[in-house]
């Protein structure tokens, strides 16, 4: 197991986790996510193909339309 | 429709504007591109009505205004434009009154329709001339905001939206100098994105909306007078007043975005 950050809050996860595995093992919605890792957006359909690394930053928020 | 003339700035012009003209990122060639300037704003709800109200004021020379909606009771908590006298009009039209007669060098036009695929290049046709042009997203809703970015792709214009419902705001900017790193909207929030909140659902306080408006009309004029040109994600947390940036960055695959790139 290695050591991220999710939303501010420790979180362990498997060594070569994917950023996708990270959502699914937490049982959420990848459509109801964006995703930034260590402060640079990442496109959804790229979270399969990206590893967590120990230390990493991942923050999950919802898109906002009100206005 | 009248338009400020072109040319040097008048006494009165250095009087009105001194305190944005002492700033050297601004000063009088910066305050000629603000009065040559011409903004397209869609939605105007909370977002929109103050946002449009600084563009004015700091003297963006011409301003298109574009809402279907008519003023209901609920609004004026935080359209402070707007008041009891207003309610059942258009909004557009309301806005539109108001700014006229607070700026007459202004130069205005209003549609009081909902933007839509089918309008939107009749709408945003007037920009597609113009040398300083920008649209403004402050509507309510997702499927509008992924029409606004798709409009605005296809036309190279410079896109900045900003969003706030319950206690989140969110705000960025498309501008061609960025967007290849930055990818659109929809590259952000593809089509099938699912969402969690709207105004009318999770409610939201007035100034927290103040606040995003606020930051989209300054976004927007550090793009006008090249102070920023945008590509970070700005999200607000009205609870705790802390704000994050994420760089924002494209999706090769992106269907709205890919074909600048083909």
């Amino acid at each position: 197991m290695i050591s991220i950050q999710l939303n501010g809050e420790p979180l362990a996860v498997p060594e070569h986790a994917s950023l996708a595995a990270v959502l699914h093992e937490r049982r959420l919605d990848p459509n109801a996510f964006a995703l930034v890792l260590n402060a640079e957006l990442v496109p959804r359909n790229r979270w399969q193909h990206i590893r967590c690394r120990a230390g990493d930053k991942l923050e999950l928020f919802s898109a906002v339309a009100g206005g | 429709m009248t338009q400020r003339p072109p040319g040097s700035l008048s006494d009165r012009d250095f009087m009105r504007y001194s305190r944005q003209l002492l700033l050297p990122e601004v000063s009088e060639s910066g305050q000629q591109r603000l009065f040559a300037a011409h903004i397209v704003i869609i939605g105007l709800g909370g977002l929109g009505q103050l946002a449009a109200q600084y563009l004015a004021a700091a003297g963006v020379g011409r301003l298109t205004l574009i809402d279907g909606d008519r003023i209901e009771l609920s609004n004026l908590p935080r359209q402070l434009l707007y008041c009891e006298a207003d309610l059942g009009l258009f909004k557009a039209e309301v806005a539109a009154n108001k700014l006229q007669a607070a700026h007459g060098g202004l130069a205005l036009r209003h549609h009081c329709l909902a933007f839509d695929a089918d309008n939107a290049g009749h709408l945003l046709a007037p920009l597609l001339a113009e040398p300083h042009a920008l649209v403004l997203d402050c509507t309510d809703n997702f499927l509008t905001r992924q029409r606004v970015n798709q409009a605005c792709i296809e036309r190279r214009l410079s896109l900045v939206s900003a969003s706030v419902a319950h206690f989140q705001g969110q705000l960025f900017c498309l501008d061609g100098r960025s967007l290849a790193a930055s990818g659109c909207y929809h590259c952000l929030f593809p089509a099938d994105t699912r969402l969690s909140q709207s105004c009318s659902t999770s409610g939201v306080l007035g100034p927290a909306v103040g606040v995003m408006a606020s930051m989209q009309a300054l976004q927007a004029l550090n793009l006008l007078l090249d102070i920023n040109d945008g590509g970070y994600l700005h999200r607000f947390d009205a609870k705790s007043l802390h704000w994050q940036h994420a760089k924002l960055t494209r999706d090769p695959d992106c269907p709205v975005c890919s074909p600048l790139w083909s």
